[in-house]
């Protein structure tokens, strides 16, 4: 009996009755990192269009990808980059939000002074996470006392290990160091630990009133590598990352995706255009877990979903 | 038929219907997993995928020995730990304490295992974590600069650190069953034996133990098989490392269920991924059920012939 029922109930998703006019369902599932946002915006949708439902679930974003392949829901929230074999299998990934890493050290690291001077270049973060190479701050900043780097990377599959990932060229199954579960639990262990390095997604580094957790500090990321961090490197506030990464200066930030069995049509169309909108701006800005995209690319996508 | 004697037979006929159901899902489970998991099993022999220890998923490579190896480093740890504390407790509980100490002691150490994983695991973050790093590494890998002490490890996020902390969680489990079957051992044999002049701890030894060994059999193998299969405590302080083939106490370790927990809701949509991840659950059923119905059957004759 119950079984019945949720195949029916499964089945009644599938075919939402008439979808002009604006009244149906849309059922989405996937990524932890972009629920908060999704959320936010199927109520919104539903206060404009009283007829409407959006369900929102969440449960990762591999269960939002086979979800949207299978037809269970009619979009798959993703917070890393597609897969060829997902691609292969018709999915069509619309580029919605984006976020960024911060590579993080705990604010009692030894070298700190220096390190906010010089910053970090990204062959050094490659020699830290890929290769193993470097594992002393000395190395670095050129003291003599033994100070080992500590890596910290997530256990977890996540956007912001497969982002922090793309950002040295590779995949998160590269990365080294030592594994641990969940964004609050790296911050924290970055914290208490005084040779620490590690990443932490956008959302989890700065507070509500835009400044960085206590405890840690956002190392400057030597893009230009002049071998000084300048400037527009180094990042204490909310506000000067957001334009930082807005104007595309900022290297490791990520994409996240809505992805849509086919083209989007319809009611689906519809919402993914309200998600681009400058009202569905303003609610990624209020919700403040991701960043919308700058204006110019969501005129892209919008573009190609016509 | 009266329309009792009907209602009496489909309710039995209903009972029986949900009780082999019930039975049934652990089979249906293995069944499913392994159909899952048979695409990988398919392109590669199962001696690559057990004993090659490059995880490269997204490379075409498959090996699962670091995750297996991780799996019993912490296990193993766990059980020379939990082993002779739960044993020596539970001795103590049940032929030493005052009536009223063991009424009082009982309820905490059942509170123990009802605890939710995760809280050990904060727990282990808070407390094992700098415990390990502070104290145990630097002064064990100092003193014992040998085999299992070894490592390059000084983050405190450690095989140990993961061991502690699931012996801390089998503790309960192996403590009321082992008090349980020595309880069920005859007062007149402690009498006899006393009779001939054997001190209490004689008798215990003598006695007591060589009668519940295969009751103390049993709990050990349920307390492994718990061990075995504890995701989350274990995830949240082991120090899940991709790259490090765990050397030594000190070195990181990645349990296999640790690996299923963080991988499979997002890689799930990845062909041959999620195969060789269904094959680690696959694998882990088999164990921890083998170990679990080799300890039940144990107790099981313990219950039919008496002790």
């Amino acid at each position: 009996m119950v079984m019945i029922c949720v195949v029916c109930l499964i089945f009644s998703t599938g075919f939402a009755e008439d979808k002009v006019g604006k009244n149906g369902t849309v059922t989405i599932s996937g990524a932890w990192a972009i629920y908060p946002t999704a959320v936010a915006w199927a109520e919104a949708f539903q206060r404009l269009n009283p007829k409407v439902k959006i369900d929102v679930s969440a449960g990762g974003a591999g269960k939002g990808v086979a979800d949207a392949i299978a037809g269970l829901v009619d979009i798959g929230m993703v917070s890393r980059d597609p897969d060829p074999a997902e691609i292969g299998k018709g999915i069509v990934p619309v580029y919605i939000l984006h976020d960024a890493v911060y590579p993080v050290v705990s604010d009692k690291n030894p070298c700190l002074k220096e390190l906010m001077k010089k910053g970090i270049k990204r062959q050094d973060f490659i020699d830290m996470y890929i290769t193993g190479n470097l594992t002393n701050w000395d190395k670095i900043f050129g003291g003599s006392a033994n100070k080992p780097i500590h890596v910290y990377t997530r256990s977890d599959s996540c956007g912001a290990a497969a982002s922090w990932a793309a950002y040295l060229g590779k995949k998160q199954e590269d990365l080294r160091g030592v594994g641990i579960y969940g964004d609050p639990g790296l911050l924290e262990a970055v914290k208490r630990d005084l040779m620490a390095i590690g990443y932490n997604n956008f959302s989890y580094v700065f507070t509500r009133d835009g400044n960085v957790l206590q405890g840690v500090k956002i190392v400057p990321i030597d893009s230009n590598e002049n071998g000084s961090a300048d400037p527009d490197e180094v990042f204490e506030q909310r506000d000067r990352a957001v334009k930082a990464i807005e104007a595309g200066r900022y290297p490791a930030t990520r994409k996240n995706y809505f992805f849509t069995k086919g083209k989007p049509q319809g009611l689906v169309r519809d919402f993914i255009v309200f998600c681009l909108g400058e009202e569905g701006t303003r609610i990624v800005d209020q919700v403040g877990t991701s960043l919308p995209l700058p204006k110019a690319e969501r005129q892209k996508v919008l573009k190609s979903l016509e | 038929m009266t329309w009792r004697g009907f209602k009496d037979a489909v309710s039995a006929k209903v009972m029986f219907l949900f009780a082999s159901f019930i039975l049934s899902l652990a089979f249906l489970m293995a069944v499913g997993l392994y159909w899952r998991a048979r695409p990988i099993l398919a392109i590669r022999p199962l001696k690559t995928l057990l004993f090659s220890a490059v995880w490269h998923p997204l490379k075409g490579e498959f090996g699962l020995a670091s995750f297996i190896s991780g799996t019993l480093w912490v296990t193993v740890i766990a059980m020379v730990i939990a082993v002779p504390l739960s044993i020596l407790t539970a001795i103590y509980l049940s032929e030493y304490s005052h009536r009223r100490v063991r009424e009082l002691l009982k309820p905490v150490i059942d509170l123990l295992a009802g605890i939710s994983p995760v809280i050990y695991g904060v727990w282990g973050i808070i407390a094992i974590v700098p415990l390990v790093r502070d104290y145990l590494m630097p002064f064990l890998s100092e003193r014992f600069a040998f085999f299992p002490f070894l490592s390059d490890n000084y983050t405190g996020y450690s095989a140990l650190t993961g061991g502690i902390v699931l012996a801390v969680m089998v503790l309960p489990i192996i403590i009321s069953i082992v008090e349980e079957v020595m309880r069920t051992i005859p007062f007149e044999m402690r009498e006899a034996s006393q009779a001939l002049g054997a001190t209490k701890w004689q008798t215990i030894k003598h006695t007591v133990i060589k009668k519940a060994l295969p009751g103390i059999v049993a709990a050990v193998i349920l307390g492994l098989s718990r061990a075995f299969g504890e995701t989350m405590a274990v995830l949240m302080v082991a120090g899940c490392d991709l790259h490090g083939f765990p050397k030594g106490i000190f070195d990181t370790a990645y349990p296999l269920p640790a690996l299923i927990a963080n991988t499979y809701g997002e890689m799930m949509s990845i062909p041959l991924y999620d195969a060789a991840i269904l094959l680690a659950a696959f694998m882990l059923l088999v164990v921890t059920t083998s170990f679990n119905m080799l300890a039940w059957g144990i107790l099981l004759r313990i219950e039919q012939k008496g002790l």
